[in-house]
């Protein structure tokens, strides 16, 4: 035996040795999070602020939660492109290099190339969006912390119709596009609702258009003449833009419902100033992000001065504020029920759909959560907020409205 | 009636900038024989020259706008000096790859330069439309439209009856045999690209004008697609009528076919016509019929 494998012997054992001696100071056990995100395509402009406030509450979570219980989170971003194939190509390396016990979904491509692939992998997904009738089926992997998009805009249609007062259903017209099976399924919904509540809502015609339309001044005129009280737009803001100028060549004043993702702040910064966009609303399950000092406004402010959250109080930050805080209260749940270095996807799953997240554990951002086998947006006393422009302000037009139940489409 | 008047028009108009976008296939093919994926993303890239010049830099339109078309011609030339001109006398097949990946180089030049920020275009033309009873025209299609034509015309113009246009056409036909006639095809490309991406430009602009602005728009030059093939890629006045076809059957099956279908099948049409036209008449209407000796 030489003098160098001497050494390397005793090297190899006082590093070992070392390793013993730190192993009970460090026993927290680390997991990963995949971080699905779409830094490249469509949605690219809302995409700062929502990543920009995943990161942040992991952080928090490791910190003050995780440390307590022994579980260390990892995090690490993939971009998806917003592309169903992209997803679907990039979806065997992250399991192999992340070996992640849960991911975080940000839109339809993610749910039409996981919701098959995720129930053999034993991974579930917490998305920031809402969710999707094409993927309303019993026994998910896939969790959305919000009702359907069909869902959040019916709430807003009762609520204008009761603001508008009389007996009639509420004329809407709908600016949709085939461009996503998302877009398709959002119009379907409320087609749904509508048929199944005739008193309630009257859709007077669905115009397809799309992604960046070229002019819609001919359509937007022909459903104002068949009498269309609001437009619903939930695909993007590139069509939001294009039926404002419309509205604005034609000299007409009906209001526009959009959603999370491209909403006041976005549509307006679209158009050239968001006072142009006085008098229309945005609709979601969850927290607008207004100047008022709520738990979640406050939360928010304690992760920008502690855990460096650089994002900016936008709808977006708040989807992922609430998307990250649902996947670490599940994590949290799970580690309590099978012990902190036994968590596996399948654990986090169950305690989804066992555990109710209480409104104050998402700090007021989402409403009391509680998802079912069912499927994969909890269909029990949601409710939803409406935000609006008035006199140039964003601000909260109502809160806590009722979201009310659609049958299936 | 006045209903079918009104998509009639406005699906003229739209057909016109669609004819516009695909001046800018015919004229590339014109020159190189080449097919440019990436025409729909020249437009987006014009587009946010002209968002950067006026919106951005807060020049006026009246220089702004020139001085947009300076640039896009610079980088039109850019692209073939760096990619095209060298790949002179390799197959047409090299060089329509090279611009699939031209189309991808120029989205990621546009993230890394712009930023995925949806930006709000200039208002270039008045919004207000024109209104003559009950029939209501979008003014910026129908200053467009104008534009288009005169457009359109001015370039079969120059096409047919200049010595430089006559230059191009040569080298079009066969860049063996422009050379052998001391023709420069490497200059003629570059002009083609040159012509490319002004036009390009313009058609961002009549597209654009007072709406939102992010690669999304590149979409046209998909759209612009059929328009190019009715028409047959080497004609410049043909791609006008084709455009006018194109737009006001898309006008029509929009207006009253997708509310019975219950989908956007107006969306749809052009490529079916664009099928139909490959099955039938594989050169377009007014394309070159090639004849060759074996």
């Amino acid at each position: 035996m030489t003098i160098s494998k001497h050494i390397k012997i005793a090297g190899a054992a006082a590093a070992l040795g070392l390793l013993t001696i730190s192993a009970p100071a460090s026993a927290q056990t680390t997991y990963n999070v995949a971080s699905l995100a779409d830094f490249t395509g469509p949605y690219a402009d809302v995409m700062k602020d929502l990543i920009g406030a995943r990161r942040p509450v992991i952080d928090w979570w490791n910190a003050e939660v995780g440390k307590k219980i022994g579980v260390k989170l990892g995090i690490k971003d993939y971009d998806h492109r917003y592309d169903a194939a992209q997803v679907a190509s990039l979806w065997p390396g992250i399991k192999a290099e992340l070996n992640p016990i849960i991911v975080l979904g940000v839109g339809g491509p993610d749910v039409a190339a996981l919701q098959g692939r995720l129930p053999s992998d034993k991974i579930p997904m917490v998305m920031s969006t809402a969710a999707y009738g094409f993927a309303w089926k019993p026994d998910p992997w896939i969790f959305n912390q919000r009702p359907t998009y069909s869902h959040e805009a019916a709430a807003f249609f009762d609520w204008l119709r009761q603001k508008r007062g009389g007996s009639g259903p509420l004329k809407v017209a709908i600016i949709s596009s085939e461009a996503s099976p998302a877009y398709v399924d959002q119009h379907k919904g409320v087609q749904r609702y509508a048929a199944d509540n005739p008193d309630k809502v009257e859709v007077v015609e669905v115009v397809f258009t799309e992604v960046q339309p070229t002019d819609l001044t001919t359509q937007v005129n022909r459903v104002t003449r068949k009498g269309a009280e609001v437009i619903m737009i939930m695909t993007n803001t590139a069509a939001v833009v294009a039926t404002k100028r419309a509205l604005q060549s034609l000299g007409k004043q009906v209001p526009i419902i959009m959603s999370s993702h491209n909403g006041l702040a976005e549509s307006g910064r679209a158009i050239g100033d968001v006072k142009q966009m006085e008098g229309d609303y945005e609709v979601y399950a969850m927290a607008a992000p207004t100047d008022a000092k709520t738990p979640g406004r406050e939360f928010f402010e304690m992760l920008q001065s502690k855990y460096g959250l650089k994002a900016k109080w936008t709808v977006s930050a708040v989807q992922g504020l609430g998307q990250a805080l649902i996947a670490m209260r599940a994590i949290e749940a799970a580690a309590k029920k099978v012990g902190p270095d036994k968590i596996t996807g399948e654990a986090i799953r169950e305690a989804l759909l066992s555990t109710t997240i209480s409104a104050d554990d998402t700090f007021k951002i989402l409403g009391n959560t509680k998802f079912s086998n069912e499927g994969p947006f909890p269909t029990q006393g949601l409710v939803a907020s409406i935000a609006t422009i008035k006199d140039g302000k964003y601000m909260e037009a109502a809160a806590g409205v009722p979201v009310p139940s659609i049958n299936k489409w | 009636m006045i209903d079918f008047v009104n998509y009639f028009i406005n699906g003229a108009l739209v057909g016109l900038l669609y004819a516009l976008i695909a001046m800018g296939f015919v004229v590339i093919y014109r020159a190189s024989k080449v097919f440019n994926f990436a025409q729909g993303e020249l437009v987006v890239f014009g587009g946010f020259i002209v968002w950067w010049m006026v919106a951005s830099l807060g020049l006026p339109l009246s220089i702004g706008i020139p001085l947009a078309f300076v640039a896009a011609a610079l980088f039109g030339l850019l692209v073939e000096r760096v990619f095209f001109s060298r790949l002179a006398g390799e197959s047409v097949f090299a060089m329509v790859m090279v611009t699939i990946g031209l189309l991808i180089l120029i989205r990621g030049l546009i993230l890394v330069l712009f930023g995925p920020q949806v930006r709000s275009f200039p208002i270039i033309f008045p919004l207000q439309p024109v209104i003559i009873g009950e029939i209501l025209i979008p003014r910026s299609l129908l200053i467009g439209g104008a534009i288009t034509v005169i457009v359109g015309f001015g370039l079969s113009w120059f096409f047919n009856r200049t010595r430089a246009g006559l230059r191009m056409t040569a080298v079009a036909e066969d860049h063996q045999v422009a050379l052998s006639m001391g023709i420069s095809v490497k200059r003629s490309i570059a002009f083609a690209w040159i012509l490319g991406a002004v036009l390009s430009t313009l058609g961002a602009i009549i597209f654009l004008s007072g709406k939102s602005l992010n690669f999304l728009a590149s979409d046209i030059g998909l759209a612009a697609l059929p328009v190019a093939l009715l028409a047959g890629f080497e004609a410049i006045a043909g791609v006008l009528l084709a455009g006018l076809i194109v737009g006001i059957i898309q006008g029509l099956v929009t207006a009253y076919l997708d509310p019975i279908v219950g989908g956007a099948i107006g969306t749809v049409f052009p490529f079916i016509i664009m099928l139909l036209i490959l099955f039938i008449r594989p050169t377009g209407m007014f394309g070159w019929k090639t004849i060759e000796r074996v």
